[in-house]
């Protein structure tokens, strides 16, 4: 009860608050909403069957591209994103069979190899306009402001459908056939789940909305170029809010993209020479003291031993 | 004649790229760590070289030990104080630990030496062999047979001394390891240590023939996951084929479609090789 009553308390909180604070403050919040989309819908595939995709930075790239080159051709923007996410979805389909069936490491790099591949390949092409990038017509809205309103609302509206998605997801039987596959793979194909398509199932629909997400952010800057939306760093991202937050759980990757986007924000604008510095300083930490995420320190209630007890655990 | 230059461009590069994975390779192998500061540490290496060079005028070649050292002091540290507390926590969780510490070097390397393009052009950078009309520059001969002797003394390492053995002995069986009492903590951070050391001497190299900046660390760590790949995990001469065949692939990808797709073509074979021969040219399978 107390949970539902927060989770309604913090929806009317975010309803309300681009009308009381600055357009930085709009911007920094679609900001977080946008990586929240991202590593909620990477945990699809990562929290649920264990397989972290490394690469999976590719389809948002993708998802921002399409979007580019679509509204270019004069194709209206609600359709292009749609597109894009469906082309997404079709290329895990395309793709997917074989990488799939690969396991930990061997899937990790096998998809960092494609993302790769795929921004090189963008980066020579001249329908991309190859190294120095797209520019997008941007949104003509009678005030500045409403520009900023419709990123920010369209932003919160993919975060909720992300998080019913998973809600719903983890849920259903698919749920529970992903977290029999984690289990042990082999039992869940001997007792008729099929392994290769719900693994299929759960990345395509994380690639869906990554891309969407992809072409929303294309808009919203007017001009993406490959290292922009391809980098690998950005993918690493996603892999970190998801840890820090909790693997698996439907608040973590949500309260981990909240805490990284938050800090770097702060830090970056405090220490702007040694923002990277402390952001690493503040991952290494983390890993070191909490690998199990902020949802398991909640669950051990915030003591100190439960994270003394981590490094013993991890020590050789 | 186009050809044959191709060829002995590819064959010379990939010396050097064999001996930037050769570290990469043996901490992955050996201690199930995906080292994604490798790319830094290869940078420092040709950091190094360049401070000495600049400030000294030292000779790139001769600033090899002290690359060497400075990398193996620094990566031993890494692994004794931080590494080893999160290296049971699986595997995902040590390569987000050196993601962390890749972003800490990178940012005080641009503190330190700014993000400019540096350059060690020494006097004999332009001079070298011409037969039958393929150029050969004396300085890329210099690094490739550098690059293999050093290849070939870690192997012998590997396979002579004591430690080496221990070393070896945790790519096997690691609980077989601790019973016979190894103490597997400290050979961690020896193996991290010598691969950090592999990767600054291979930066000194580097520097010879190449510019740099602060953020090349992420294209040399690629080339590390594609050689490692190929040449099969934790091997040592799988390390300098792959860095071979790698070199040649991009050679020849520039010769035949295009400056621009070498890198392209570099991962679309590694995403072949990981759906069809994943245990590499020459290794093993991966430990999961």
């Amino acid at each position: 009860m107390v949970l539902i009553a927060l989770m309604i308390g913090v929806f009317v909180l975010l309803v309300l608050l681009p009308f009381f604070v600055s357009g930085y403050w709009v911007r920094l919040f679609t900001h977080i909403f946008m990586y929240a989309v991202l590593a909620e819908s990477t945990n699809i595939l990562m929290g649920f069957t264990g397989l972290v995709p490394f690469g999976n930075v590719v389809f948002f790239g993708m998802g921002a591209y399409l979007t580019a080159i679509l509204m270019g051709n004069g194709i209206p923007f609600f359709l292009a994103i749609l597109i894009g996410a469906v082309i997404s979805f079709l290329f895990t389909l395309a793709i997917g069979h074989p990488i799939l069936k690969m396991k930990g490491h061997y899937f990790a790099i096998a998809t960092m190899g494609v993302s790769e591949a795929v921004k090189q390949i963008t980066t020579n092409l001249d329908i991309t306009g190859g190294g120095s990038g797209l520019n997008i017509a941007p949104l003509q809205l009678p005030e500045v402001q409403h520009v900023y309103l419709f990123f920010y609302f369209l932003m919160f509206l993919i975060l909720i459908l992300t998080v019913l998605i998973t809600f719903f997801i983890s849920k259903s039987r698919m749920g529970y056939a992903l977290r029999a596959i984690k289990a042990n793979e082999e039992g869940a194909k001997s007792i008729g789940i099929n392994a290769p398509l719900f693994k299929m199932l759960a990345w395509a629909m994380s690639a869906f909305l990554t891309g969407l997400t992809g072409g929303v952010f294309a808009y919203w800057m007017t001009y993406i170029d490959p290292p922009g939306v391809f980098d690998i760093v950005i993918a690493v991202k996603f892999i970190i809010m998801i840890l820090v937050g909790g693997s698996g759980t439907i608040m973590g990757p949500l309260l981990g993209a909240f805490f990284i986007e938050f800090i770097s924000e702060l830090v970056w604008s405090k220490f702007l020479v040694f923002h990277l510095t402390i952001l690493g300083g503040i991952i290494v930490l983390v890993i070191i003291f909490m690998p199990k995420g902020f949802i398991w320190f909640y669950r051990k209630r915030f003591t100190l031993s439960a994270l003394l007890e981590n490094v013993r655990e991890g020590k050789v | 004649m186009l050809i044959m230059q191709t060829i002995v461009n590819g064959l010379l590069i990939g010396g050097v790229y064999g001996l930037v994975a050769v570290g990469f390779s043996l901490v992955w192998g050996v201690a199930n760590i995906i080292n994604l500061t490798h790319g830094v540490f290869v940078l420092l290496g040709a950091y190094i070289s360049f401070w000495l060079f600049k400030l000294y005028n030292v000779d790139p070649f001769l600033t090899i030990p002290l690359s060497m050292v400075s990398l193996f002091l620094l990566g031993f540290f890494i692994q004794k104080y931080l590494l080893n507390y999160v290296v049971r926590a699986g595997v995902f969780m040590t390569l987000i630990l050196t993601f962390g510490l890749a972003r800490i070097f990178e940012n005080q390397m641009i503190v330190a030496w700014t993000g400019d393009w540096r350059t060690v052009t020494t006097s004999y950078a332009g001079s070298g062999l011409a037969i039958g009309g393929v150029s050969i520059p004396y300085i890329r001969i210099a690094v490739f047979i550098l690059a293999l002797l050093f290849c070939m003394g870690l192997n012998t390492f590997l396979n002579k001394t004591k430690v080496g053995m221990a070393i070896r002995a945790l790519t096997f069986n690691v609980e077989g390891a601790i019973i016979v009492g190894i103490d597997i903590g400290k050979i961690y951070a020896i193996t991290f240590a010598i691969s950090a050391a592999m990767a600054g001497a291979a930066g000194s190299l580097i520097s010879t023939m190449y510019s740099f900046s602060p953020f090349l660390g992420t294209p040399y760590l690629s080339w590390s996951f594609v050689i490692v790949v190929l040449g099969g995990l934790g091997s040592i001469y799988g390390a300098i084929i792959g860095g071979i065949v790698l070199g040649l692939i991009e050679s020849f990808t520039v010769l035949t479609i295009g400056p621009g797709y070498q890198v392209a073509i570099g991962f679309v074979i590694l995403v072949i090789f990981l759906i069809l021969r994943p245990q590499g040219l020459f290794g093993k399978k991966f430990l999961t």
